[in-house]
């Protein structure tokens, strides 16, 4: 479904936060507390806007995302990094194709509700 | 303008006698930006040619969602189109788009370069220079090289060569390492870029 956001994320409070604020605006929101936890989601048929996290036990957040392409299944999803890491680390511009933006933890809500609104409208 | 009078076309500015195409690269949260850029651009009286690093499957979206905000026409950039006056030719994925002799489309070449496919260099270095052309690069938002050799070669040729600002909220090293490097005549935010383009291309005025 189009509305649907996913967040990807190990730390259970910054899953409910944004969680909250995502569903106080109307849309649909599933979260996932590992890279492997996405990706299964995906293979299950997962459509939508991903939000993920860098810094994850297990798979990280680059990791997680060159799995999706490798595999060939983000087709009908985007991705969007949601992280409090300041800047990204090189192997960002190996999957720049691949990401439309790197939002930075803490954010100012309305902005953030208008961006993921907007990325979900090119899905 | 008085009523009845007929469509005609203002272009501010020097260079009045040049042909002007308009190559813009952009990466990551390059799309708000755009959106800003083109909401309600008037139809401007030359070409822009748009790299946008993107996957494939949202090429029809974001050109679905631009259209929506501006007179231009816009579309993705087919092989052998030749550039007309007023059209935003989006760049497809997974192909590289060059300009033949600065006014034809080819898309060819599909390995990655600077890790991506289409690159910003190999568009803008694809322009040649020509003294009836005044070209103009502009950078948006991103991360990587990818850009930074094509607008200094624009600004070699003796274009205009525009980067955004730096904004907290964004990701700039593209347009901020493009900047360091000397290449860039004009840092502006968003509104500005879009005044510069329609000061260098002009657009129509129509009647009431």
């Amino acid at each position: 479904m189009k509305d649907t956001v996913m967040i990807v994320d190990d730390d259970p409070m910054a899953q409910v936060t944004v969680k909250r604020i995502l569903e106080s605006a109307g849309l649909k929101v599933t979260t996932v507390d590992s890279g492997e936890a996405c990706i299964r989601e995906v293979e299950k048929g997962f459509n939508g806007l991903i939000l993920m996290d860098i810094m994850m036990p297990g798979m990280d957040g680059w990791e997680t995302i060159q799995s999706l392409v490798d595999r060939g299944i983000m087709k009908g999803s985007i991705i969007c990094m949601l992280t409090g890491k300041e800047s990204p680390d090189d192997r960002m511009k190996m999957l720049k194709e691949y990401i439309l933006d790197y939002i930075r933890k803490p954010f100012d809500q309305k902005k953030f509700v208008r961006l993921v609104k907007e990325y979900l409208s090119y899905l | 303008m008085q009523s009845g009078d007929r469509v005609s076309h203002f272009q501010a500015g020097v260079f009045m006698d040049k042909r002007k195409i308009v190559i813009i690269g952009s990466s990551g949260a390059g799309l708000p930006i755009l959106k800003t850029i083109f909401e309600n651009m008037p139809r401007l009286q030359g070409p822009i040619v748009l790299i946008q690093h993107m996957p494939i499957y949202v090429n029809q979206t974001v050109c679905d969602n631009l259209a929506a905000k501006t007179e231009m026409t816009v579309k993705i950039a087919e092989l052998d189109e030749r550039l007309q006056s007023g059209v935003l030719y989006v760049a497809p994925s997974e192909i590289h788009l060059k300009l033949v002799q600065n006014h034809q489309i080819r898309l060819a070449g599909r390995e990655k370069v600077n890790f991506v496919c289409p690159s910003i260099d190999v568009a803008m270095m694809s322009v040649v220079k020509e003294p009836s052309i005044l070209p103009m690069g502009i950078l948006l938002s991103g991360i990587g090289d990818d850009g930074i050799k094509g607008i200094g070669h624009i600004k070699r040729i003796g274009g205009i060569t525009i980067a955004l600002e730096k904004n907290p909220d964004i990701i700039t090293n593209m347009a901020d390492e493009a900047f360091a490097a000397g290449y860039v005549d004009w840092v502006l935010n968003p509104d500005e870029i879009r005044n510069k383009l329609m000061a260098h291309l002009g657009w129509e005025i129509k009647n009431r």
